[in-house]
């Protein structure tokens, strides 16, 4: 009944809670004997089955807020919740995939393997590890490739294999950190159609950074924008078009201006 | 017509060069030898006939086998020992400083002065070899194992601590494979060098054992048994690491580009 138990009380209210809320949540960063805070006072609230993107210029903490509702990196104030559970009491990270930057595939293995990989931390069976695994790779409709060795594919098959090592262990909420950066327009426009398919088909909740308007204004359904020093959501921008959408549709344009206008 | 480095064409046409170059070498060998006395420079014929000797009456195989079981007792020895060693330094940053003086220390004191060493501690048993070998080899893997640990990636360090992946898991699914290559360079070289050192300890601290035989033959000026004993290790070294560690290293490392393209 003390204050700290009060600041977790929002966790758990209601009978649907939503996939994630941030309440107040602040972090700084040691710079020699300064301290700069890089995220202050950050409040939203994510619905389950959401795609959510993350705009802001560079440094508005974009990546280190995605880290921080992924609990690899503590907040120093505020509370996360996800799916109604306060961060630090919940216990099935499992069911959160993240996809970083770049594919980042273990060379050694083979692209069946990159998949397993993801549920090597818990204890499934071999077999089940297996099954599963082709069955993300039929998903991304890489399965012909399951034995070829990463430098064997190309960036856009890697990028399917990294989603795929991401979506193996059935999240309820997928965290993307600029996945298709690194890739070529053509290819980053295939993996957009195929991150909405498979969106359609699972309806997991979708978090990702981006820099890139008309990637946000495609593909989600709210944009959270952040400003910088100290990063902030200075508004959220609900994507009113319908799917499928298209970047030639003056609607997207017009969005496309509207967040440029916002950050 | 030769673009495809992997035609099989092209292997015949190197094993052809190879020969000749076989070839070349035993006429060259056997030209010189005729102008010298037999004890200072024996044609080929010769020792063949030496060869032929120790074959026939089991001194080949009966030593080769004992020198073979010594090294890869002190190699395998060295392998257990410096694998874990160089993870540990590697990995813990204060141990490998702390360290880090004792491995050239180790690398720079000569196999023999260890064979002598090995000799005031061991007297003349398989134990003097055995230790030679594994104060020669265990340096080299330690370094490169460490050289590997450091190569370890932190972006999949990264991914597998966002997958909560327990830290011993970590070790065997990260470090291992990465430090894999690393440790298998390390050890062909290792084993390369075991074999070259065994013969220096055989010779000086050991009555059995090719290093022995070479020494013997040496003091009775039987110059074409010792041309065969070393033809023989010359033989062997180069079919173990052309059938079995090129052939392995291959299999192992498929998954790098540059494997794939030799």
């Amino acid at each position: 009944m003390n204050s700290r138990d009060d600041s977790r009380e929002p966790c758990s209210d209601g009978a649907q809670p939503p996939a994630i809320r941030l309440i107040g949540i602040g972090k700084s960063f040691a710079n020699g004997d300064r301290r700069i805070a890089v995220l202050d006072g950050v409040h939203l609230t994510i619905e389950m089955q959401a795609i959510v993107g993350l705009i802001g210029a560079s440094g508005a903490g974009k990546s280190t807020l995605l880290s921080i509702i992924a609990g690899i990196l503590k907040p120093d104030r505020g509370q996360v919740c996800i799916c109604g559970a306060a961060s630090e009491e919940f216990n099935d990270w499992r069911s959160v995939g993240y996809m970083f930057q770049d594919d980042r595939l273990l060379p050694w293995r083979s692209a069946l393997r990159n998949v397993e990989f993801a549920l090597e931390a818990g204890s499934v069976a071999r077999e089940e590890r297996v099954r599963r695994a082709r069955a993300a790779l039929e998903l991304v409709e890489l399965d012909a490739f399951a034995d070829a060795f990463p430098y064997q594919l190309s960036g856009g098959m890697r990028s399917r294999i990294a989603l795929a090592r991401s979506l193996v262990t059935e999240p309820r909420i997928l965290l993307m950190d600029e996945p298709f950066s690194r890739l070529d327009a053509q290819t980053r426009s295939l993996m957009h159609e195929e991150l909405l398919r498979i969106h359609r088909l699972k309806r997991m909740t979708v978090v990702f950074v981006t820099h890139d308007v008309a990637e946000a204004a495609l593909l989600a359904d709210q944009v959270a924008v952040m400003s910088p020093r100290p990063g902030t959501i200075r508004e959220v921008i609900d994507i009113e078009i319908a799917r499928p959408r298209d970047i030639t549709q003056p609607e997207v344009t017009r969005y496309m201006q509207r967040l440029r206008s916002a950050i | 017509m030769k673009a495809p480095a992997r035609a099989p064409h092209v292997r015949l046409d190197l094993i052809v060069q190879r020969l000749a170059l076989a070839a070349a070498g035993i006429a060259v060998w056997w030209l010189s030898s005729l102008s010298v006395p037999h004890y200072i420079l024996p044609g080929p014929a010769r020792v063949w006939e030496a060869l032929r000797l120790i074959a026939a009456n089991g001194d080949l195989w009966n030593n080769l086998a004992i020198t073979l079981w010594r090294v890869v007792s002190g190699f395998v020895t060295a392998a257990l020992v410096g694998l874990p060693l160089g993870i540990v330094l590697g990995a813990n940053q204060r141990a490998g400083e702390f360290f880090e003086p004792i491995i050239p220390v180790l690398n720079t004191v000569s196999s023999a002065i260890w064979a002598i060493f090995a000799i005031i501690w061991f007297g003349i048993s398989n134990a003097t070899t055995i230790f030679v070998v594994f104060m020669t080899a265990m340096p080299l893997i330690i370094t490169n194992v460490w050289q590997g640990t450091r190569t370890v990636s932190a972006d999949f360090i990264e991914l597998a601590r966002v997958l909560r992946m327990p830290r011993w898991k970590i070790m065997e699914k990260i470090y291992l494979p990465t430090i894999l290559p690393y440790f298998f360079s390390g050890s062909r070289l290792a084993f390369g060098f075991s074999w070259r050192v065994s013969l220096v300890a055989e010779t000086i601290g050991s009555s059995s054992g090719v290093g022995y035989r070479l020494r013997q033959a040496a003091d009775l000026i039987r110059t074409d048994q010792v041309f065969a004993w070393t033809l023989t290790l010359v033989i062997l070294m180069a079919t173990i690491e052309m059938a079995l560690l090129k052939p392995l290293e291959n299999y192992l490392f498929r998954w790098k580009k540059d494997v794939e393209m030799q």
